[in-house]
């Protein structure tokens, strides 16, 4: 028997570990996480291990197949017929040219980070032309997390400092330990931060896998994070004072002075923002060299203009939040919140320092993290960041035992580093790509929507798919004159995973004509597709980018990597490379040379290793080009099969970027006024009526529909989601290993207040109904003390139906059709659909 | 004395990702004086497309959006001068490029 073990990618989530494959005569039989990789440190887990399961899926797609019932629904039969790929791109390229003179009528989901597909589906939509590109599979998460980072962190993603944070709160998330990118490297430093006595504190509806490891569990209403924030900055602020002044004089927009209609103080020759300089009393520029004690608090006459620092109207807007009004919102007791905040203002330890490889820092080992819950709401960017600005407050921000900014520096294999830009405050994010980043900041001019998915209309968003059901309903009423013809997507599950409402979903995807993607299994996407073509698993690809090591990696000073996928097997015959299709397809459409240019722009490649107009590449050829440009002659795809991956040390500064950038953090978000104006007059020329209540500097606590909704109309409690370690996303779920963990450990049920379901009768595995405005199903009750007692809890991505996912189907609950999918529950700053819905149960 | 012939330059202007639906046309040729520069061809599409094309591609007078990637005979003006970036008889791509996402 010929063995041999095969360094590669997992991509059964979108972390990317290092994995070792065992191969016996050409078959996996086993998959060991790879000690020398830093993604993971040899960590595996249970989804990892579960890989081969899918890998041996007997229910996998192997040809191309095309339906020949026209009819599509949720429950139609599409009577799939084999075909040729000769065919099946013949059709794609058909569909695809009768769109040519109009490309915006295309639609990609891209979402597919687990290797390459993403970024070149991206550009293969870019080169066609269309706008209507969706790089995230998520109706909430990623929508606030993204901008915010880029303008207040620098970076992607933020991560506490594990290493030396000594108080962490975490707020809707469950990071590091059932949860995050990284995430089998960071729960090693969780463990060993809980071991050195670091206090966790975990704010969250549910009292789930991070609430069991925390310190303690603080139960909260739904949609009311902000209050708890803006309860602790009063506490912070107003009772005990604590607060980084140092920090917010010279690294933010603290001292700016507001004028009269909220808007800075500019000087009248630069149009930069004017602060007060204490030291000789006199109104300087911000970024005058002279200025030596910026004023953060105090009001000012100039010219009989009164103005206050950015800093004073936070302080006196946080007042409105004492910590006995935001028990009344979020139900948690005014004197835990005021506790927490005084721990938390303690252990933030404001003025300490700490050497670090010769390096002075500033030390500030307490910090606040949300991610997934916060931003899932009416009001989500606001939700969020009130949280964020705990940290900015305290100055512990991308410094040691703070919050850090994933990705956001780096100077090997090239540099990049985040930027100041408009009124001195952090505009260019960093990012190991050259590609756009999502920011809020300074924002874009609104104006008339020609995008099916109205971006024109969401200035501060990135991210804006979450419209187009909404749209496609009745375009006219947006002033668009067309349809989206033509849908290409990933082999990810964007009908269960990326909408709410799925009768809406349903009639949105019954409205485009042809609809085309990738499979690897047929999941409920699948179902209404004119064409699938089957796509390779993780264990039989090569990419270039593996996983999200390049956006979300550790933080701290531990090494940094690169790693190319490789294959442990062959694909099946009839399966081709997912790039070499879309390759295919750009040359038969005549933009092969445009993708090359975008390819060639996207991963920074130059001379003599950009892909060449005109000529054709195998996938291997690309990869190998990419990483010889990237790290040397020498460094090459062959290199990389061998080797694994290239590990990549980083210095203090690309570790804890904080006192290196030159760039200020915002406190006060003053354009978001000038947006919100300039989208009034945007919105009134078109006669739509539209909320405005989130375009303000400082947030505010506003209401859920669910959160009013509970008092009326029967309903009686809210529902919300929350994550398993051991299950991701809407595909990939039909596998025997997952499914068992899922039924041993009662995953498959929602989770009911123990008080709750003692009032309405419901005993633990009751079968009991679950009804929201727009959907009513029947679940599994699990009853536990471990739910805040006006929620009920549904987990991962489950409710599957389609006939090729036989394990998977028939258990467990699709959260995302509970949801009501309307204008009224879209946050209008980030697009964030709103994730917690009324709901009653009953048996 | 310089000739009409040469006193002019010719390029060929194609749209990606929303301008392409703005502009209502995949590309346009146009004629502009020698030794203009990218930044009056932005100016003189501004000029023909008004508020929809400004809108979309600057952040600020004299700034292109993050988004907004230029290339001229397929170098990007990046690294080429930027909008001072100096035209000959060329092949210019205007894209658009998708804000990258997560989650």
């Amino acid at each position: 028997m010929e063995s041999n073990w095969v360094l590669t990618s997992c991509g059964m989530c979108y972390v990317g570990c290092g994995i070792r494959v065992r191969v016996d005569d050409g078959v996996v039989t086993g998959i060991e996480g790879d000690p020398n990789h830093p993604q993971n440190r040899g960590n595996m887990c249970a989804k990892g291990k579960a890989g081969l399961m899918n890998l041996y899926n007997p229910h996998r797609l192997k040809t191309p197949l095309k339906r020949t019932n026209p009819k599509k629904g949720l429950h139609e039969d599409p009577k799939w017929q084999e075909i040729s790929w000769e065919e099946a791109l013949s059709t794609i390229t058909e569909r695809l040219g009768a769109i040519r003179e109009d490309p915006k009528k295309l639609y990609v989901q891209a979402w597919e980070v687990i290797g390459d597909n993403f970024y070149w589906l991206l550009a293969l939509g870019s080169a066609f032309g269309t706008p209507h590109l969706m790089g995230n599979a998520s109706a909430t998460c990623g929508k606030v997390i993204h901008p915010v980072e880029f303008f207040s962190g620098g970076g992607f993603h933020q991560q506490p400092d594990l290493h030396y944070c000594k108080y962490l709160v975490l707020v809707g998330t469950q990071f590091a330990i059932a949860a995050r990118g990284a995430f089998n490297h960071i729960l090693r430093d969780m463990a060993e931060a809980r071991a050195r006595g670091m206090k966790l504190v975990v704010v969250d509806p549910v009292g789930g896998f991070a609430a069991s490891k925390a310190d303690e569990w603080v139960p909260i209403r739904p949609g009311t994070d902000s209050a708890f924030a803006l309860g602790m900055l009063h506490v912070l602020l107003n009772e005990a004072g604590i607060y980084d002044e140092k920090f917010l004089q010279h690294r933010t927009n603290a001292a700016y002075l507001v004028g009269p209609h909220g808007r800075y103080l500019r000087d009248p020759v630069s149009g930069k923002p004017l602060i007060y300089d204490a030291a000789d009393r006199s109104a300087k520029i911000f970024d005058d060299p002279a200025v030596k004690e910026p004023a953060i608090a105090g009001s000012y006459d100039f010219e009989g203009l009164k103005a206050r620092p950015s800093f004073e109207l936070l302080r006196e807007h946080v007042r409105q939040y004492p910590p006995e009004k935001v028990e009344e919102i979020t139900s948690v007791p005014a004197k835990t919140i005021r506790r927490i905040a005084r721990e938390f203002g303690e252990a933030v330890s404001i003025g300490a320092t700490m050497m670090l490889d010769g390096v002075e820092l500033p030390s500030r080992p307490a910090c606040v993290d949300w991610a997934k819950g916060p931003q899932g709401h009416k009001h989500g960017f606001h939700q969020s960041w009130a949280l964020k600005l705990i940290n900015i407050v305290t100055g512990a921000v991308n410094v040691p035992g703070g919050i850090l900014s994933t990705a956001a520096a780096g100077k090997r294999p090239f540099l990049w580093w985040p930027d100041g830009g408009t009124d001195g405050l952090l505009e260019d994010g960093g990012h190991i790509l050259p590609l756009p980043h999502p920011k809020a900041f300074p924002g874009r001019t609104p104006t008339r929507p020609i995008r099916m998915d109205l971006a024109e209309l969401f200035p501060l968003a990135p991210h804006f798919h979450t419209l187009l059901p909404i749209t496609s309903e009745d375009p006219a009423r947006w002033g668009l004159d067309y349809r989206i013809e033509v849908m290409l997507h990933a082999p990810t599950n964007s009908l269960l995973g990326s909408f709410g409402d799925i009768k809406m979903v349903e009639r949105f995807y019954q409205t485009i004509p042809f609809i085309f993607g990738f499979g690897i299994e047929i999941n409920e996407t699948n179902l209404f597709d004119d064409i699938v073509l089957p796509f390779p698993t993780y264990l039989e690809r090569y990419d270039f980018v593996a996983g999200t090591g390049l956006l979300i990696p550790h933080c701290g000073k531990d090494d940094w990597f690169w790693q190319v996928r490789q294959p442990a097997v062959k694909p099946p015959e009839g399966i081709r490379y997912p790039q070499e299709v879309i390759m295919e397809i750009a040359a038969r459409l005549g933009i092969l040379d445009d993708f090359y240019r975008l390819l060639n722009h996207a991963f920074r490649m130059k001379e003599p290793y950009t892909l060449e107009a005109g000529k054709r590449y195998s996938v291997t050829e690309v990869i190998d080009r990419m990483a010889r440009c990237w790290f040397g002659e020498e460094r090459g795809l062959e290199w990389f099969q061998e080797n694994g991956l290239v590990r990549i040390p980083r210095d203090v500064e690309e570790a804890y970027i904080g006192p290196f950038i030159h760039a200020r953090l915002p406190v006060y978000l003053e354009h978001f006024l000038q947006r919100g104006e300039e989208l009034k007059e945007v919105t009134d020329g078109m006669g739509l009526k539209w909320d405005f209540s989130d375009y303000v500097p400082l947030p505010e606590w506003l209401p859920c529909p669910a959160y009013d909704a509970v008092k009326r109309d029967g309903f009686d409690l809210i529902a919300v989601h929350f994550k398993f370690p051991y299950v991701y996303g809407s595909y990939g779920n039909d596998n025997p290993w997952i499914d068992e963990l899922c039924e041993k450990t009662g995953a498959y049920g929602v989770l009911i207040h123990s008080d709750v379901a003692k009032a309405k009768g419901i005993a633990d595995g009751d079968e009991v109904w679950l009804e929201s405005p727009v959907e009513k199903v029947r679940a599994k009750a699990k009853v536990t003390q471990c739910i805040h007692p006006q929620v009920v809890g549904i987990g991962g991505h489950f409710g599957h139906w389609a006939p090729g996912m036989p394990i998977a189907q028939g258990k467990g609950v699709n959260f995302n059709a509970l949801l009501p999918t309307e204008m009224e529950r879209i946050d209008k700053i980030s697009t964030a659909l709103d994730h917690c819905v009324e709901v009653r149960v009953y048996k | 004395m310089m000739t009409e012939e040469t006193s002019t330059v010719a390029v060929r202007v194609r749209f990606m990702g929303d301008l392409r639906a703005v502009i209502g046309k995949r590309d346009q040729t146009m004629t502009l004086p020698q030794g203009s520069t990218v930044g009056d061809l932005f100016a003189s599409l501004c000029r023909s497309y008004g508020e929809p094309f400004v809108s979309r591609v600057f952040s600020k007078a004299g700034a292109l959006q993050h988004y907004v990637v230029v290339f001229v005979n397929g170098k990007n003006i990046k690294e080429a001068g930027g909008l001072g970036t100096r035209l000959e008889e060329s092949e210019i791509e205007i894209v658009m490029l998708p804000m990258f996402e997560g989650g």
